[in-house]
Parts: structure tokens; sequence; C-alpha cells
């Protein structure tokens, strides 16, 4: 009973660093319906930005993360205004293609850059705190991942608050729903869809720059992750962001529940034959509202 | 006009390997194959992809049914590979069938997500399996043959002559696949893929069963893949989940099918032939040198993609070459 629960207090606090990854897709692919099967590439971009700063300035990861948001929200930006805008119109298989060229592009662009070799990011503040456990009814916390999964929900509120509370977000969903109606009103819509994929693009490099304190970094780490990601969008009903959250908590919950009971290798099918569940009961995702 | 350019390619194809075989080379006869294996991949994937317009990226799970079938057959009954092959493409129709009648319920994004999750369910089921071999896979040992025939009829070439009999092995299966897709595209079945593709509410209001149809196209598909796996495996000499279920089964014929025109019978097969040989030629020209093994191939692979989907996402053949050459012949 205690190995259960404790597996389900590990996935929950993995589930925080995946909604991580998944929050910057909710809004590229959940809000503004755009594919980007590069997603996970941005993620590799921030991982590797956050190691190249800190070996070569010492700078640690949690302080990494503003430098490399700037610079991830530029280049967001630039890839939706140099590629994406062009294929916007067209078919969506264009999209995935543009994203699917992007992915092999940037990451073998690091491979010639850096090599394929695992690299680590050692010393960091959150690793001094390693050893830390809180041990609560038998079970036990490791401070480093509570204090990601605190971050996680920090970003997540902010996010949320971004999207639904500000006339800023209140643009991009009503740019998302109906672009010429938003055009009508006095919203640029380029305009828009360039920030989204900024702030995407910033998400998931922020989540980089803290997932190096916990896994190695190369230069294919990213299309795991954006499968999962893909996911938990999905599962967690489009474009929702605490659907989204409360889904990457599920993944996260399923895949170390089914560890305790089979080979790790199982732990991706569960996730996915969940999907397939849920997705053929209720095709509109767990939080979805249409 | 094209019965004329059918016959040049179809007998270039054949003679191809042929002055390099008796210079001594087998280099180019094994970038023949994989060129060949690709596009028979990619006009295989076409059906779903381009003419039903279903995002499939999970094909290469049929890869690995044909691949794994034909290898049991042969190693624990001992039946050969052309007997192995009917059956390892039915099971792989038959199982795309079974598996995909339910995910045609999703639609659009939830779909191509669905295909992806029967890959992940696929690989641990592959890596655990005892009875095909778990992670180890199965190994085919070669028998000796008497003579070419003997080779020919057991799909088991060895030696120096291993990287031709293979090439004129895919040259076959190629042919057949494109065969059977050029009667698909001209039949009633490929109007109503393409109605589906095109409008899928229209295409049910005149009374096309969406759902089986789009059935129908993927286990078309999944034949092709099916097909394409067991001479793999006969070439390889082994199975195993690694290689029969990697990403780049469907990744690469993919890429030949926008690279060379999605949706075309023939676009896949220029795709392949520009993109195969781009991988191989620079691994040779790399070498050893300081960027051997660091990607420069796929980072071409990205760009041609990325300027494609940006500047012509309906692919190379869709450019005007017919006025091009007009234009050129008026001048001259």
């Amino acid at each position: 009973m205690t190995e259960l629960a404790q597996a389900v207090v590990n996935g929950l606090q993995m589930g925080f660093l995946y909604a991580l990854v998944a929050v910057g897709l909710t809004i590229i692919w959940g809000l503004m319906e755009m594919i980007n099967f590069a997603h996970g590439e941005f993620l590799m971009l921030g991982m590797f930005g956050a190691w190249w700063l800190s070996a070569s300035f010492r700078l640690d990861p949690l302080l990494a993360i503003l430098p490399i948001a700037l610079v991830m929200f530029a280049f967001g930006m630039l890839v939706y205004q140099q590629l994406m805008r062009r294929v916007q119109g067209g078919d969506p298989f264009t999209q995935i293609f543009a994203t699917i060229g992007l992915l092999f592009l940037l990451q073998n662009a690091v491979v010639a850059g850096f090599t394929s070799d695992y690299r680590f990011v050692n010393d960091t503040l959150l690793q001094r705190l390693g050893g830390a456990r809180l041990t609560v009814l038998g079970i036990t916390f490791a401070v480093p991942l509570l204090l990601a999964a605190g971050l996680a929900l920090l970003l997540f509120l902010a996010l949320y608050l971004l999207i639904e509370r500000t006339e800023f977000g209140l643009a991009l969903q009503a740019t998302s729903e109906d672009r010429d109606a938003a055009r009508l009103v006095g919203i640029r819509p380029q305009r828009m869809f360039a920030v989204a994929w900024g702030l995407g693009a910033a998400l998931v490099a922020i989540a980089g720059a803290i997932l190096v304190n916990f896994f190695s970094v190369y230069p294919q780490v990213g299309l795991p992750f954006t499968v999962l990601a893909y996911a938990i969008v999905a599962l967690g009903g489009f474009g929702s962001i605490l659907g989204t959250l409360l889904a990457a908590l599920l993944v996260g919950v399923i895949q170390s529940v089914t560890v305790v009971y089979l080979p790790p290798a199982f732990k991706d099918a569960f996730v996915f034959g969940s999907y397939l569940l849920i997705g053929l009961l209720r095709p509109q995702g767990l939080f979805g509202r249409f | 006009m094209g019965r004329i350019a059918l016959a040049v390619g179809a007998v270039a194809a054949i003679v191809y390997p042929i002055p390099l075989q008796i210079q001594g080379t087998t280099y180019y006869q094994t970038v023949g194959f994989l060129v060949l294996l690709n596009a028979m991949l990619g006009v295989g994937w076409n059906v779903i992809g381009g003419w039903t317009g279903q995002f499939d990226f999970g094909p290469q799970v049929f890869f690995a049914v044909g691949a794994y079938t034909a290898a049991l057959l042969y190693v624990k009954l001992g039946v050969d590979a052309w007997l192995g092959l009917p059956v390892a493409v039915g099971a792989a129709a038959l199982i795309c069938a079974v598996l995909t009648y339910p995910l045609t319920r999703l639609r659009g994004h939830y779909f191509a997500i669905s295909t992806v999750a029967i890959w992940m369910i696929a690989q641990p089921i592959g890596s655990t399996w005892e009875y095909i071999g778990a992670a180890q896979g199965l190994f085919i040992p070669v028998k000796a043959h008497a003579g070419v025939v003997g080779s020919a009829l057991s799909l088991q070439f060895s030696g120096p002559t291993k990287a031709l009999g293979y090439y004129y092995a895919a040259l076959v299966l190629f042919a057949a696949t494109l065969a059977l897709m050029a009667w698909v595209e001209r039949s009633k079945l490929g109007f109503y893929f393409r109605a589906i593709r095109d409008d899928q509410e229209a295409a049910e209001g005149i009374g096309i069963d969406s759902r089986l149809y789009k059935v129908i196209a993927r286990s078309l598909t999944a034949a092709v893949f099916g097909g394409a796996g067991v001479l793999y495996a006969f070439w390889a000499l082994s199975v195993f989940p690694e290689q029969a279920l990697e990403l780049n089964w469907s990744t690469l014929p993919i890429m030949a099918t926008v690279v060379g025109g999605i949706g075309r019978l023939w676009g896949p097969v220029l795709g392949a032939a520009i993109l195969i040989p781009i991988s191989q030629i620079m691994s040779t020209t790399l070498g050893t040198g300081p960027l051997a093994g660091r990607g420069i191939d796929l980072i071409v692979y990205g760009l041609i993609i990325v300027v494609i989907a940006a500047f012509r996402p309906t692919g190379l053949l869709s450019l005007p070459w017919a006025r091009w050459f007009r234009r050129r012949s008026a001048t001259s």
C-alpha cells in the first residue's frame, strides 16, 4: 500500500515537470490550433542553453531562466514570422511538415555543433538540496522535485491569469476563435500569433532550464517529450490550461504506477493506452468544453 | 509521352546496377535498394496520407508486423520468404484493419496521435515478448542455395551478388506496389479516398462510409509496409524491435512523399530518389572527417522539407515542368 502511495506521489512530482513541458504546447496547439512538432526541440534548446550558461559562466539554471526565456521568446516569434506565417493559410499538413523539417534542422544543427554526447549540469541550487527528503506518513518527498513542482504551479497560475484575466489574453482567445472578427475589432492577428509562438517557445524553454536539474542533456532529448506533450494536451482537452495541468499529473501517475507492476518499457504504453481509451470514450478530452 | 517516360525509367532501373556489378562495386546497388524500399513505403503511405488525408505517423508498426511474421515463419516453420510474403502482407493488413477501425472515430489531430499511440504500445510488446525474441529479436540464418535461381526463389542472396539480388527483389516489389496503387488511384476506391479527404461530410452525404474507407486505405498502406518489412528482414538477416519499429520507417517515406508531391502517385518515387542518395553520398564524402556522424545529411533534409513546405507544399512534381520544357525547346 505504501509502495503504491509512494508511486502516486512520485508520479505527481514528475507530472508537474510534464505539465511545464506541455503548457507551451497548450498555447500554440491547443489555443491557436497550430501544429508544432518541433516543440521538444524548443525544450532541447532551453536545456542546452542552461547547460551552456552553466558550463561557461557558472550561471545556475534557475538564474538562467530569464535570459533563456527572453532569447527563446524572440526565437519563437522569428519561427512564426519567417516560417509558420507562410504555411498557416494552406493545408494543415503543411504545418506538420514545416515543423518536422524544423525538428530535423534544429536537432541536427545541435548535433553538428555539440555532438550527440550526454551532458550533465552539476552542482545546481536544486541539486544541492538533493539529499533533502521530507517523510510524511512513510511517504518520501524529494525536496528538489517539490520546488520544481512549486515553480510549475506558479508558471501555470501566471499563464492562467494572463490568458483568462488580461486584455491581451482575451485578444489571444478572440484571434483563435475568429481571426477576421478579431481584425474587425482592432486586433492584429499576425502579431497575436507571433506573440503566442514566442510565449509557447519561452515557456517550454523555461521548462528545459528546470529539467536540466533532473535529466541529462542531449540533442535527441526532445522527441519523447513532444510525443508525451501532445498526448497530455489532447487528454486535457484542447486549449484548457487547467486541463493540461491535471492531464500531466495523471500521465505522471500512470507512468509511475505502471512501473510498480510491469517492466519500465511499458510506462509510456499505458499512457497512450489511456489516451486511446479516453479519446474513444470522450473525444473532447477530460476537461474540454466542446 | 507518359508511356515513353515510363519505359525509359523501367529500362534505366533494370540496367542501372549491371555496369556497376561488372566493375565489381556493390555500394550503389545498396543505395538503389534503399531508394526503392523507401519509394515503395512512400507510395504506400500516400494512400492514407495523400489520398485519404489522414495523418498516419505509425505505419512502422505494420512494417514490423510484416518483418516478424515472415521471420517467424522462416525460423520456426522453415517457410521460405516468398511464401511468407503474402501471409505477412495479409497479417499486416488484417491487424491494421482491426486496430484502425476504432481509431477512425477520432479525426484530425486526434487520429494522428492515436496512430502514434499504437506505435508507443507496440514497442514494449516487441521488446518483452519472449516468443518473438524480445529485445534480441530473431536472427535469420542463411541457407546454402544452389545458384541464382535458388537464391531468387528463397529471397536469400549472399556474397558479392547480395546487393544486386536484393536490388532486383526490391524493384519487383516496388513495381508491384506502384502498379497496384496506379490501379487504386483510378478505381472507385481512389475516388472515395479523395472524396473523404476533400470533404468528409459531403462524402458521407453521398453514401460513402468514411470509417470503412479510412480502414481500407490504412490497410492498403499497412500491406505495403508489411511487404517491405519482409524484404528488409531478409536483407538485414534479423528482426528486432528497435530496428523494425524505428521511427525512420515512417519519417523517411513521409518526407519523400512531401518532397516529391503528396497525393501524386510518382511523388514519393521522386522524393526517395532525391533524399536517400543525399544521406548515402554524404556519409561517404564526410567519411571519418570531423563532421562525420554529425547529422549533416539530416540538416539538409530539414532544410529541404522546410523550404518545400514554405514555398511549394504540393511538392516538386507540382511545378510546371511541362511549360518549362516547352519554353526551353521553343527557344533552342
